[in-house]
């Protein structure tokens, strides 16, 4: 035998061989690639989507998983960075994923979204709220928690109705998430007669804030709202405290995690919140916090039980629909409704929740939470 | 007025660790024309040592006595540190002496790589943080207007770099090393064939860096209080420009630089925007360069080491 057509008959013996090895772990798992930040200084939030994810694998495969499959959670870490997260997607799509519960942040989720419509990858994101990222015209692209155009008009009107601040100040990270949502509380609060008088972007990893608490406190601010993660707002609020700046504080569900306390310490006492309800105080979840309090993990995370939601329609939608192809997956998930640790849930054209409502707590430099009435 | 004083305090605090971190640059430079960028990682191992120092002290052995903890870790940082910037020249560097210049560059990208990734496994991706040792502060002002507060940290911060920055100039005015260093700046051949074991003093300097950028890592683990591996890359960046703004070689050039950093990044945010707090600090940066290309106080053949 030359050495020509023995090269085609080893790769033709490997081929075979890689094929059979394929299709016989394909038969075995529905895989389902999680993606969000592992590591990083938000990973906290990729924690409670983890694990709420994990939660729903784990179930679901003790119940006999899908079909006669059992459910894999591939965990992809994005560091909620958008480079990283293309990255990631791309890993997705070459790992031939089908289904993504993620990303986190925002300002990954918009341009992993891109790749995951072009390849017809289904994704629900259980975390990532800027209304850009389902205003796409993408047919793949789901979310089981609200979005920023809600949580904005929420938190403006509780501080228009509420706080009546006299002199208004709203800083961002000039993210996509919080820069977002820092111009939505910023219309609402607005459009009912309230003046935003110092509007500023401060940077994502940003430590001194100094000059920027001389500055309100000059300038006799009295209310801030925050859009952006906890680091910065964690910093922001111990620093200006220091300095006897006594204004109030809001965020949204971004800063809304024991981090900011550990950050804070006592200056986040009294810090506004608006966060998803807590689905873990709902009776019917009684069953499924017990199952996380047995495994040790925290089921009061905004993005857990949206995460086990995520995860529990994409199987939902792999039995109903007896097919385990994304593109009529998407379109099966669009016409019906299920139910879910995070209620009854259907879903509009665009892949945005048909309801979704966002409370808004205190937060205690316990890093308790109470919610406000 | 009060406002203006307080941005002024502000920027100060700032500048100082600036400036503080600056030194390392400037001296490796004055003494081996090199920039060592991983002189920025330096100070993030330094922030971690220190954070874990004094969480180990307050919490495991339950000492109370602020400024015991603050000299004890002190010290350990500076030792630690400086071990540190010893290693990393004998391993990244001194190997490549005489080589090309890009080539200990590069190695010195790498090296701020590993160190960034050694932290990350060793320490864990994520924030850590620490409530304030020291809060409090005194205040100043009228009772119902705008107060002024000055912190003990800040003041804190101010004496510990006045007293290092004092010392290092003594050091290299003074004393018989410091001599060495002054010469090696001058003439790194030269020096060698006067019998002077030059590789010793560029070890120093490398261990000198680090021990100012320990205690600049310390003051900003009790100031900030949260500290991640990726600290380094952006207070690097921050005063490598404050070493070329003062004049890159020169050590007052180094501590003017910083604290005109610090101080233009105080004012940019607070009569500007936030944002553009670091577009005024680079602008500056290049207006100066363009007037003076030495920086402010490089004159090479007369001060630098």
């Amino acid at each position: 035998m030359n050495t020509f057509s023995r090269n085609v008959l080893s790769a033709a013996v490997g081929a075979v061989f890689l094929g059979l090895g394929g299709v016989a772990h394909a038969a075995d798992t529905l895989k389902i690639a999680v993606a969000g930040p592992i590591t990083g200084p938000v990973a906290q939030y990729g924690n409670m989507q983890m694990s709420g994810a994990q939660m729903a694998v784990e179930q679901i495969n003790a119940q006999g998983g899908v079909n006669g499959k059992k459910l894999e959670a591939v965990l992809m870490d994005d560091v909620c960075e958008p480079k990283q997260a293309v990255a990631v997607a791309n890993q997705i799509v070459n790992d031939k994923i089908k289904y993504v519960v993620g990303h986190l942040c925002s300002g990954s989720t918009q341009p992993a979204s891109k790749l995951y419509e072009d390849e017809g990858i289904l994704m629900i994101t259980p975390a990532a709220t800027n209304p850009d990222i389902t205003h796409q015209g993408y047919k793949m692209v789901f979310r089981t928690i609200g979005t920023d155009d809600q949580q904005g008009p929420t938190a403006g009107n509780y501080i228009a109705s509420q706080i009546k601040p006299k002199q208004m100040a709203v800083i961002h990270d000039k993210q996509q998430y919080g820069q977002g949502i820092a111009e939505e509380v910023k219309k609402t609060v607005e459009a009912k007669g309230f003046k935003v008088v110092l509007f500023e972007g401060v940077s994502k990893g940003q430590t001194d804030f100094s000059a920027l608490c001389t500055k309100m406190k000059s300038a006799n601010i009295d209310f801030v709202y925050y859009g952006g993660y906890h680091p910065e707002l964690g910093l922001i609020l111990r620093q200006c405290r220091e300095q006897g700046f006594d204004a109030g504080f809001m965020g949204p569900e971004g800063v809304g995690n024991k981090d900011i306390s550990a950050i804070a310490g006592p200056a986040s006492e009294g810090l506004l919140v608006t966060l998803p309800a807590d689905f873990s105080a709902d009776p019917a979840n009684a069953n499924l916090v017990k199952a996380f309090k047995d495994k040790n993990q925290d089921p009061t995370g905004p993005f857990v039980m949206p995460a086990y939601a995520a995860v529990q329609i994409i199987v939902d939608a792999v039995k109903g629909a007896k097919t385990e192809d994304p593109v009529k997956l998407a379109d099966y998930i669009r016409k019906h409704s299920f139910d879910t640790p995070i209620g009854k849930v259907a879903f509009k054209e665009n892949g945005d929740l048909k309801e979704f409502q966002f409370v808004i707590f205190k937060w205690h430099a316990d890093a308790t939470k109470t919610p406000v009435k | 007025m009060l406002e203006f004083s307080q941005q002024v305090i502000n920027g100060l605090t700032l500048g100082s660790i600036y400036a503080l971190i600056a030194i390392g640059y400037t001296m490796v430079y004055g003494i081996i024309g090199m920039i060592n960028f991983a002189h920025g990682e330096i100070y993030m191992i330094s922030a971690y040592i220190g954070l874990i120092t004094i969480t180990a002290l307050t919490v495991q052995f339950g000492v109370e006595n602020v400024p015991l903890i603050l000299l004890f870790t002190l010290v350990v940082s500076i030792l630690a540190t400086g071990a540190y910037g010893w290693t990393i020249e004998r391993v990244a560097y001194r190997p490549l002496r005489g080589s090309p210049r890009l080539i200990p560059l590069i190695s010195a990208i790498g090296m701020s790589i590993f160190l960034q990734n050694y932290v990350q496994i060793g320490q864990g991706a994520r924030d850590l943080s620490m409530q304030p040792l020291i809060s409090g502060g005194w205040r100043f002002g009228p009772e119902a207007g705008f107060q002024i507060y000055l912190s003990y940290m800040q003041v804190l911060i101010a004496v510990v770099t006045v007293i290092f920055m004092t010392a290092l100039t003594l050091f290299i005015a003074r004393s018989r090393l410091g001599r060495a260093c002054r010469a090696c700046s001058q003439d790194l051949t030269m020096t060698n064939l006067l019998g002077i074991d030059t590789n010793r003093v560029i070890s120093l300097t490398f261990v000198l860096g680090a021990a100012l950028a320990a205690v600049a890592g310390v003051l900003i683990s009790l100031y900030i209080g949260k500290i991640n591996p990726f600290i380094g890359f952006d207070a690097g960046i921050k005063a490598f420009t404050a070493a070329v703004l003062g004049g890159i070689g020169s050590i007052p050039g180094a501590m003017l630089g910083g604290v005109i950093l610090g101080l233009s990044e105080s004012f940019a945010s607070a009569y500007l925007l936030t944002e553009y707090k670091d577009v005024v600090a680079f602008s500056l940066l290049v207006l100066v360069l363009l007037f003076r290309p030495t920086g402010l106080l490089g004159k090479p053949e007369i001060e630098k080491v």
